[in-house]
């Protein structure tokens, strides 16, 4: 809970970067390298700055600001208000800016994306009422009185439709997926003039985190459902339990259900096809650990740790062949046409992912280490791209009745420059992250000799000496290695920038993949849905690393 | 339950085409509809046709579920018949009629019947000569004051409420709306056009839409635009108003085949709750009960 209004600015910048990274992006844009200060009437202090496509809000004044605000209480009253436009909000002097005309016009820009934008979400609101109703003296006299409550006998209210819905109040309900971000009234038929109940107007923001765990919690249980509860519980079906308990960032369940709901299909008819798309992924994940001599997965000991190799190649297999029963019973559900389509999309991403596995594998076998980012860009688009981030989106698709090749394949290149530039971070955040947040084992992939963009530009740069040693470094078996070994590797990645230009390119990406979204996907009009599948596609620009 | 009985094309040498269909909903186990194909009397239950007898309406699947076998009888007055005209040559009339009592059995599905419950409902006739795209859409629903449990219901509801918005696709001339309040069984207030305004909020989620009949979500129909979660009506004449207040908790979606246009005519029939408050004749009313309110549209290939 902030306790200023520097406090509140910092905590808005982090929610919207989880949860809105689409816009945070925007306003990074237009912040470019400005430095920004920001004082406020209750004394506190914040500065905002732009990294790549990520704002950086700290608390406390820059040393040398390009620009400086000075926010009085009345200002802030209006900066997130929805129902008032904040450029025409805030009083004349209200605000003192400070700075270069340009820059300021840029930092007004960059406000106006978080505040109209950002202050649609139902969180954003949340976290501001709950600062307002604890710091009312902050905010000035100009605050709205709350609406009536709603009782069984009513207060008159206006005899327009409008002057009734403003005042009403709108209750709150329960939704499964979406609903994240308010909608205003609108006017039907005024008497003289009418508007189609059916030509809604476009929403194009989404809360990632609220529709993500809205996503996550509906394929964990329909996954729960999946995994049959009978014998033998304790050699097979606990065992294929395991890693779908660990949970996951629910990206896969994310973009099925959202690329269903952006095509106007209704998100609970890709519950079943995501779950099933979980179970392919943990097949994935078990046999992966085992070719690859992995130890921990999300923080707790790999499968074949605990239960040996034979039990778990046994449940990997029958995590598979699960996924394909689950996507052939959607046959009731979706029908015939729609689960063809399925079975297709479902048969073409596994063909896609043993290939990429097989690639990796060989160059690893081989002790080899591909010298252009290309070739890795091929292996992991095969092996993660096509599971992770295209066939979600496809498989969404179809369970909306989409099954035409045109608007399938448009899904493709967007999600593909997406899935790498994801691949590189989470690469990165292997070498530099906190294993506890990322739940992965620290130089893992360093240990298992993972053909990661690092290793391909360090192979690249080193000087002839040092790349035999390093070759014979990674040549060794897993058994073989020590930590010692592994750091030695990283702390030559870190020589050559090799993490450096891994974290640039990854983001170059990403702004492809954001370009191709916003050119390749204009035919799915403006929803929440969508917005969601934007926001996804700013994630990886925004990611904290 | 949504019975939809029609008869299409002039009586002539060829025998008109009759649909039908039935939707039941039940909170227990949701939407359960039959296909167009619902068997239905030849010459069914109306109160417009036989004003003071009643009369009994049994109807079902094919399948046999849902099926309902309703004793009808009307304690209300119908409204005066209303027109909407359009597109130059097609027009709709129709008539509403509150406070129709059903007293009989309901099967929502195979093991799952209700015997000897009574419900209070509505009729309407429509007569006309349209084709879907032009006629656009429009928004319908009817509420009847339920404060009184209608097994103990002797007589008309003390309140009832019917409300309409029609939006043909061509202008807003011929777009129209009103608001008919019944007191006591009888038509007491009826707002017209200019008097009415209407507004949205939200939209339904669409988990909450159901797509029958069931041979339509077999074929994957393509999606319908999503239906407002809240809908108001407001209209005032004078000193006299009154406000409908609905928010939508689920929706059946009947996708009606268009014989002159590739989209499908999309009826949704939404269930949700509804409080009602007005000022009429210098008396002021408010009742919360529960409403049935139609969106339909999305014929329209462009």
């Amino acid at each position: 809970m902030p306790d200023n209004a520097a406090e509140l600015l910092v905590s808005t910048v982090y929610e919207l970067s989880r949860r809105a990274p689409a816009v945070v992006a925007t306003a990074a844009a237009e912040l470019a390298s400005i430095v920004l200060g920001m004082s406020f009437g209750d004394g506190s202090t914040a500065t905002l700055r732009a990294e790549h496509s990520r704002l950086i809000a700290t608390l406390g004044a820059p040393a040398s600001p390009d620009v400086e605000f000075c926010f009085d209480d009345q200002a802030m009253n209006f900066v997130f208000d929805l129902q008032r436009r904040p450029v025409d909000g805030i009083a004349a002097d209200a605000l003192d800016l400070r700075g270069d005309r340009a820059a300021i016009l840029a930092v007004w820009r960059t406000f106006a994306y978080l505040a109209q934008r950002g202050s649609g979400l139902r969180s954003i609101q949340q976290l501001w009422r709950q600062y307002r109703e604890r710091s009312p003296d902050l905010w000035g006299a100009t605050m709205a009185e709350p609406p009536p409550a709603q009782g069984a006998h009513f207060e008159p209210v206006g005899w327009s439709a409008l002057d009734f819905l403003a005042r009403r109040g709108s209750p709150m309900d329960a939704r499964r997926v979406g609903g994240t971000v308010t909608e205003l009234p609108r006017v039907l038929w005024t008497g003289r003039v009418s508007t189609s109940w059916w030509e809604n107007p476009p929403v194009g923001d989404a809360d990632l985190v609220e529709v993500m765990d809205a996503c996550r919690a509906n394929v964990a249980a329909e996954v729960g459902r999946l995994i049959p509860d009978c014998a033998p519980q304790r050699d097979l079906y606990s065992l294929m339990r395991d890693y779908p308990a660990r949970g996951g960032k629910g990206l896969r369940p994310t973009l099925a259900i959202a690329a269903c709901g952006a095509l106007g299909g209704r998100p609970e008819d890709a519950v079943r096809s995501a779950a099933a798309l979980e179970l392919f992924h943990n097949g994935f994940l078990v046999h992966d650990d085992i070719a690859d001599e992995s130890t921990h997965r999300r923080g707790l000991p790999t499968l074949h740790v605990r239960h040996g190799v034979g039990m778990s190649v046994n449940a990997g297999d029958a995590l598979n062949l699960l996924a394909v029963d689950a996507v052939l019973s959607n046959l009731q559900d979706l029908g015939l046409a729609r689960t063809i389509g399925l079975i297709q999309e479902v048969l073409h991403m596994c063909r896609e992912t043993v290939e990429g596995q097989a690639i990796e594998l060989g160059w690893i076998r081989r002790a080899v280490v591909p010298k252009r980012d290309a070739a890795y860009f091929r292996m992991s688009t095969k092996k993660t791209g096509w599971y992770t981030c295209i066939s979600p989106c496809r498989i969404g698709a179809v369970c909306a009745g989409e099954t035409s090749p045109q608007a399938l394949t448009a899904f493709n290149e967007t999600f593909r420059l997406i899935g790498i530039a994801f691949q590189i971070q989470d690469d990165v955040l292997n070498l530099i992250g906190d294993e506890a947040s990322y739940g992965k084992e620290s130089l893992g992939d360093l240990l298992e000799a993972k053909r990661t963009v690092m290793l391909i530009h360090l192979f690249r740069t080193a000087p002839d000496s040092e790349r035999s040693r390093l070759l014979e470094n990674i040549a060794r078996p897993r058994s073989e290695k020590t930590f010692s070994d592994a750091q030695e590797v990283l702390a030559a990645m870190q020589h050559h920038g090799s993490i450096n230009y891994a974290i640039a390119l990854a983001d170059k990406l990403a702004r492809r993949g954001v370009s191709r979204f916003e050119r390749d996907l204009t035919f799915l009009a403006e929803s929440e849905y969508k917005g969601v599948l934007r926001q996804i596609a700013h994630y990886v620009t925004t990611r904290p690393l | 339950m949504v019975a939809n009985l029609s008869v299409l094309g002039p009586v002539g040498e060829h025998a008109p085409q009759r649909m039908s269909l039935l939707l039941v909903h039940d909170d227990a186990v949701g939407w359960r509809s039959s296909q167009f194909n619902a068997v239905a009397p030849a010459l069914p239950w109306s109160s417009f046709r036989y004003p003071p007898a009643e009369g009994i309406l049994p109807l079902s699947a094919r399948s046999a579920a849902p099926a309902v076998s309703l004793a009808l009888r009307r304690t209300s007055r119908p409204c005066t018949s209303q027109c909407a005209a359009f597109a130059d040559w097609q027009h709709l009339r129709w008539q509403s009629e509150s406070g129709v009592m059903a007293d009989g059995d309901w099967t929502v599905e195979r093991g799952r019947t209700y015997r000897s419950v009574r419900a209070l409902g509505y009729h309407e006739r429509v007569r006309g000569r349209w084709g879907w795209p032009e006629l656009g859409g429009w928004v319908f629903g009817f509420a009847n004051d339920h404060e009184m449990n209608p097994a103990d219901l002797l007589g008309p509801p003390a309140w009832a409420v019917v409300f309409t918005l029609i939006q043909p696709s061509r202008s807003n001339d011929e777009a129209t709306s009103s608001v008919m309040l019944w007191r006591q069984g009888r038509l007491t207030w009826h707002f017209p056009r200019r008097t009415v305004s209407v507004a949205v909020e939200g939209t339904l989620d669409r988990d909450l839409v159901f797509c029958v009949p069931p041979l339509a979500a077999t074929f994957g129909t393509r999606p319908a635009p999503a239906i407002p979660r809240r809908l108001v009506f407001a209209a005032s004449m004078g000193a006299d108003a009154v406000a409908l207040d609905v928010t939508c908790r689920t929706a059946a979606r009947i996708v009606n085949p268009s014989e002159t246009s590739l989209q499908p005519f999309s009826v949704h029939e939404v269930l949700g709750d509804c409080t009602i408050e007005g000022i009429c004749s210098g008396q002021s009313f408010s009742f919360a009960t529960q409403a049935i309110v139609e969106f339909a549209g999305g014929a329209n290939d462009a």
